[in-house]
């Protein structure tokens, strides 16, 4: 499975119409358009992860030496720090979140892209979540989901229903979790769907109208085709941001109740910074990795399977 | 009304695109179910920040002992003035403000070289360093800043601007691969003709794919913005004087263990939310705008 | 048109303020050096906003003493406390002195950071009888000492006087609870407890259903938790300090936390556990306190500013009740480590003596921030809530009758998180006492294993 091969989307390398030295210039210049963002991160991201993948291998608390311990991280992750429950709970959440998250945003996007009155403030109040820090969110969704005095209960106090303990409820924590972050990162993703709506020029749907296309059949021909590069960047990112969801499950629960929400980066949050056991950290970094990468690859392959014309 | 050529296909806005040709029946019942479910997206999003809007003016005791629906009984400034009096938050946004122009400036640019390249060009090894790029995405950052801030120290480094800054100001994966995916949308004949006519590639990216792109990279420049101004962990780890603090991380020294002072976490969050509102509000119309105006469909 | 002039104007005016801060405030951008001149600054770290405002205080006097030293104070969110100082000491730039909590006390002493005292101590002629016992005992190892103390704080029982003269019941000062559910507690904790009709849950009447106020608040915590009941049994979370395993399989654990989790719930008498946050962790008891929905708090002393400013009613505080150990409160208190890669450890010393003086530990009990750990200077404190109008003394009489050490160990922050973890489920019930304890021994153990 060769990583290029499922890199489409991307032109095929064509070597007509092209002098050598053209091509070398051509080489030059590409590199030259790349060169500061490759120095930032191969410095600022590919060495640290290569170094917490040698990391892995070894013993350390920070300030003890290195010891080398070859591969029993990668048993004692599993074995003692319930990692194999972590990425469940997580596969979980990512379940749970993406594809309402990506309905959300992009029923918001299609619902605010005009110049009507009133929608650009709509935008600015659906981005709004987004702006906001954790530490001052996590009061808020205490006033809410307080289980005594919070605002959902006493709401539905009111039409006589007892409202459950929101989030000490191992059924109700984790959608909890995943409700606060659709709410925060729905119209973060919306702005992604709109730049794409932007880019379907007008004179497509005029053409479509013309040869007597309904609305539902412009949206299948045109908008959601032409916003495939929005909507492979919104998912892709989701679901990498998903499968390290740490803020609002450290903020609402921190894990509980029991280990119900710990989902992996707050595991492995916990491990590195509270156990100091940097080295099991690492280890549970790699596997996070790897499963991810798969999950990104898969998506990737989907979308190139349905890549039409249109994708350059 | 003629210039309203941005054409999404819901109801709401088919209808007002005609509403300068025909009058459609019913129209005016479409535009209230529109407003109606306007209004239900507004109650969701910004009832929190009203119930933190009425927080950051009352006292403590209120806060703790009243619905947070309740606005303040006597709304008092008190809570900023700490803030900027008995801390130095004025000091706290200054830096956040230093600091975050120079990342994003840093971080657009150099992202939409890097995503300018990999949409448009060709060059050997690109697919390869593409996945490189998006494979560091994958990779949980809690861990990795342990070796960063070692490097950061070897170098020197720590407690300086330098220190928060740089590890995102040489562009970043995800603005790189936010452009690529846009720039990839753009004809190659635009190139090519451009390329034919004896442009450079410098001038082709300024030129011609900066003015048809405006919506991501203003996209793109107000996540840099938004991300570097609510960083956190980062600029916590590799500073340690209070005079390099930066918002987050003056806003978090506000509760403890021993008390939580949510009045003051509050205004604090309402001081550093209001510059990032305000750009929103001016920059969301390049968003949205009309397509006509970037001259792609000439 | 006006809307690229606009931007244009935007992006002047963000140049423009750029550069004046650039300019203005004197920014670091160069490596930082330490002190100029003959002057020498010390960094101090804390964690707390509300004291630090003491600590200025204090420190003000100090640096009158002592021209030629000066006292930065770096302030660090406390959930990130531990790990900055680790990392920063690993590259040099940890502060001098800093606020070391128990939790993490053992490991900082194991990994060496902190400096052994004892010998200033000694050439200093500082004596060290005027501190409780315990504190010193709590900060020494094999003979070091890693801090002078500077303050203590027992867990007591805050209460509603509005509510008790509205049911009528006055606190009798010595109630006795057993493992069996039998003795005055639990019978006073019934009395205390109000349906919303007013039946209280003596009565045959009440309606466990809908309880308006339950008589008391706790939580999943060792320290303010069932630490305290835990500790009444002769328990403990290991057995003797730096030992690296846990005693969670004893009785005397079980018996503790059931004694909370089954006997007081299934009464109705305690707000239930999923009431009081997602592991039962107490992150809303404050809240309910306020809000009459519990009569009393369990909680340690520095709450008191907190309720101070959230109360409407009255406050009073009643000691624990008596176990069939005794009374026992956990004890704990904070020293100043001093770094020991510091550039100044004579300067340090000076203010590290000073902060454990009886003028600065004065300063602070008198301003009513924590109880100072000088025996004598205690008064200070409780003359300045009863100012307030909080009698403190049942914190008082704890501290002098019989206390538990706060555990030490390497690793004790990490295994103390993963024991409340664990024991979640049990106060939810959703797990029964003893599996929720076994996984949290297991854990535990695991924790302290790896930081030893």
């Amino acid at each position: 499975m060769s990583v290029a091969a499922v890199t489409t989307g991307l032109g095929k390398p064509k070597s007509s119409e092209a002098t050598p030295a053209a091509d070398r210039r051509r080489i030059r210049t590409a590199f030259a358009f790349l060169a500061p963002s490759l120095v930032g991160v191969v410095l600022f991201l590919v060495i640290p992860v290569i170094l917490v993948i040698i990391l892995s291998l070894t013993q350390w608390n920070l300030l003890t030496p290195l010891k080398w311990v070859g591969f029993s991280n990668y048993a004692n992750i599993f074995k003692y720090d319930a990692f194999g429950h972590s990425l469940l709970v997580t596969a979980y959440y990512v379940v749970l979140n993406i594809p309402i998250q990506t309905v959300v945003a992009l029923g918001l996007a299609l619902l605010l892209n005009n110049k009507l009155r009133g929608s650009a403030f709509v935008r600015i109040v659906a981005v709004l979540p987004f702006l906001a820090t954790p530490v001052a969110m996590s009061v808020v969704w205490t006033w809410f989901f307080d289980p005594t005095n919070g605002i959902v209960n006493q709401l539905l106090g009111h039409i006589g229903i007892a409202g459950p303990a929101w989030l000490s409820d191992a059924a109700t924590a984790m959608p909890i979790v995943a409700f606060a972050n659709i709410w925060q990162y729905a119209g973060y993703n919306m702005l992604f769907f709109l730049a794409g709506l932007q880019a379907i020029p007008p004179s497509m749907y005029e053409a479509a109208s013309l040869d007597g296309a309904g609305k539902l059949s412009q949206f299948r021909r045109i908008t959601l085709p032409l916003l495939r590069p929005a909507l492979l960047f919104v998912l892709v990112t989701g679901v990498i941001g998903s499968f390290q969801v740490f803020d609002t499950a450290f903020v609402l629960t921190n894990g509980g109740p029991g280990n119900a929400t710990t989902v992996a980066n707050l595991n492995i949050y916990n491990t590195a910074f509270q156990g100091f056991r940097i080295g099991e950290a690492s280890a549970m970094s790699v596997i996070l990795f790897l499963v991810i990468l798969v999950v990104t690859v898969l998506q990737f392959t989907y979308f190139n399977r349905r890549t039409t014309y249109e994708m350059v | 009304m003629a210039s309203v050529t941005t054409v999404a296909p819901t109801a709401a806005t088919k209808s007002a695109s005609k509403s300068g040709k025909t009058s459609v029946p019913g129209r005016g019942l479409r535009l209230t179910g529109y407003y109606l479910i306007l209004l239900i997206i507004v109650i969701v999003f910004i009832t929190p920040y009203l119930f933190s809007l009425f927080a950051a003016f009352k006292p403590l005791g209120d806060i703790l002992g009243q619905s947070p629906a309740r606005p303040p009984t006597s709304p008092t400034w008190a809570n900023f003035r700490q803030i900027f009096t008995q801390d130095d938050f004025g000091r706290y946004l200054a830096n956040t403000l230093l600091v975050t122009v120079i990342l994003t400036i840093g971080q657009v640019t150099f992202s939409m070289m890097g995503a300018y390249a990999f949409a448009k060009m060709e060059f050997p090894g690109r697919d390869a360093l593409f996945w490189m790029y998006l494979a560091t995405l994958m990779v949980p950052n809690v861990v990795t800043l342990v070796p960063l801030y070692v490097m950061f120290a070897k170098a020197g480094l720590l407690n300086t601007y330098w220190a928060i800054l740089l590890p995102y100001t040489l562009g970043v994966p995800q603005a790189v691969f936010l452009m690529r995916q846009n720039f990839m949308t753009i004809p190659k004949e635009v190139m090519e003709a451009a390329r034919l006519d004896g442009c450079s590639e410098s001038r082709i990216l300024w030129r011609i794919v900066v003015p048809i792109s405006k919506p991501i990279i203003i996209t793109a420049t107000l996540l840099a913005f938004v991300f570097g101004w609510n960083n956190f962990l980062w600029p916590l780890i590799v500073t340690n004087s209070n005079s390099l603090n930066v918002l987050s991380v003056g806003t978090a020294n506000l509760n403890s263990n021993f008390a939580d002072q949510w009045n003051l976490v509050l205004a604090a969050s309402l001081v550093a939310l209001i510059p990032m509102v305000i750009l929103f509000a001016i920059f969301q119309k390049y968003i949205v705008r009309s397509i006509s105006l970037t001259g792609i469909n000439r | 048109m006006k809307g690229r002039l606009r931007g244009r104007a935007l992006a002047r005016a963000v140049v423009a303020s750029v550069a004046l801060v650039l300019l203005a405030g004197c920014a670091d951008w160069g490596v930082n050096t330490g002190g100029s001149g003959g002057k020498v600054t010390l960094t101090y770290a804390l964690w707390d906003a509300h004291e630090q405002i003491g600590y200025q205080a204090s420190i003000a006097e100090f640096e009158k003493l002592h021209p030629d030293i000066q006292v930065n104070i770096e302030n660090i969110p406390y959930n990130s406390y531990e790990q900055k100082i680790t990392a920063e000491y690993i590259t040099n730039q940890a502060p001098d002195l800093f606020w070391v909590n128990t939790p993490w006390l053992g490991t900082f002493v194991k990994d060496g950071i902190l400096t052994n005292l004892a010998p200033k101590i000694k050439a200093s002629h500082i004596d060290m009888s005027q501190y409780y016992p315990q504190l010193v005992t709590m900060h020494s190892r094999n003979g070091a000492i890693y801090g002078l103390p500077k303050d203590w704080d027992t867990i007591a029982l805050y209460y509603n006087k509005a509510y008790f003269k509205k049911i009528g019941l006055t606190i009798p000062a010595n109630l006795s609870w057993n493992t069996d559910g039998t003795g005055s507690f639990v019978t006073f904790l019934k009395q205390a407890t109000t349906d919303t009709s007013g039946h209280n849950a003596l009565s045959p009447q009440f309606n466990p259903g809908h309880v308006a106020t339950y008589a008391l608040g706790t939580y999943n915590d060792p320290q303010s938790g069932w630490g305290d009941y835990v500790a009444e049994l002769g328990g403990k979370v290991i057995p003797y300090p730096y030992a690296s395993t846990t005693s969670l399989d004893t009785p005397a654990f079980k018996q503790g936390l059931s004694f909370l989790t089954s006997t007081l719930t299934n009464d109705h008498v305690i707000a239930p556990g999923s009431e009081t946050g997602p592991n039962a962790n107490g992150n809303n008891l404050l809240t309910l306190f306020t809000e009459g929905q519990i009569a009393m708090w369990q909680a340690g002393d520095w709450n008191t500013t907190a309720l101070k400013t959230a109360v409407k009613f009255p406050v009073g505080v009643a000691p624990l009740p008596i176990g069939p150990a005794g009374r026992v409160s956990i004890f704990n208190g904070l020293i100043d480590g001093l770094n020991s890669k510091t550039k100044y450890p004579k300067q340090a010393w000076e203010l590290e003596q000073w902060l454990g003086s009886a003028k600065s530990e004065a300063i602070l009990g008198s301003g009513g921030y924590v109880w100072p750990a000088i025996k004598s200077l205690d008064p200070l404190f409780q003359q300045y809530w009863a100012k307030q109008g909080i009698d403190m003394s049942a914190f008082l009489t704890e501290a002098r009758g019989k206390v538990a050490n706060f555990p030490v160990s390497s690793g004790m922050g990490a295994a103390l998180l993963q024991i409340d973890n664990d024991l979640g489920p049990a106060w939810l019930g959703s797990a029964s006492v003893s599996s929720a304890v076994n996984q949290a021994g297991k854990d535990g153990n695991y924790a302290l294993k790896t930081g030893n």
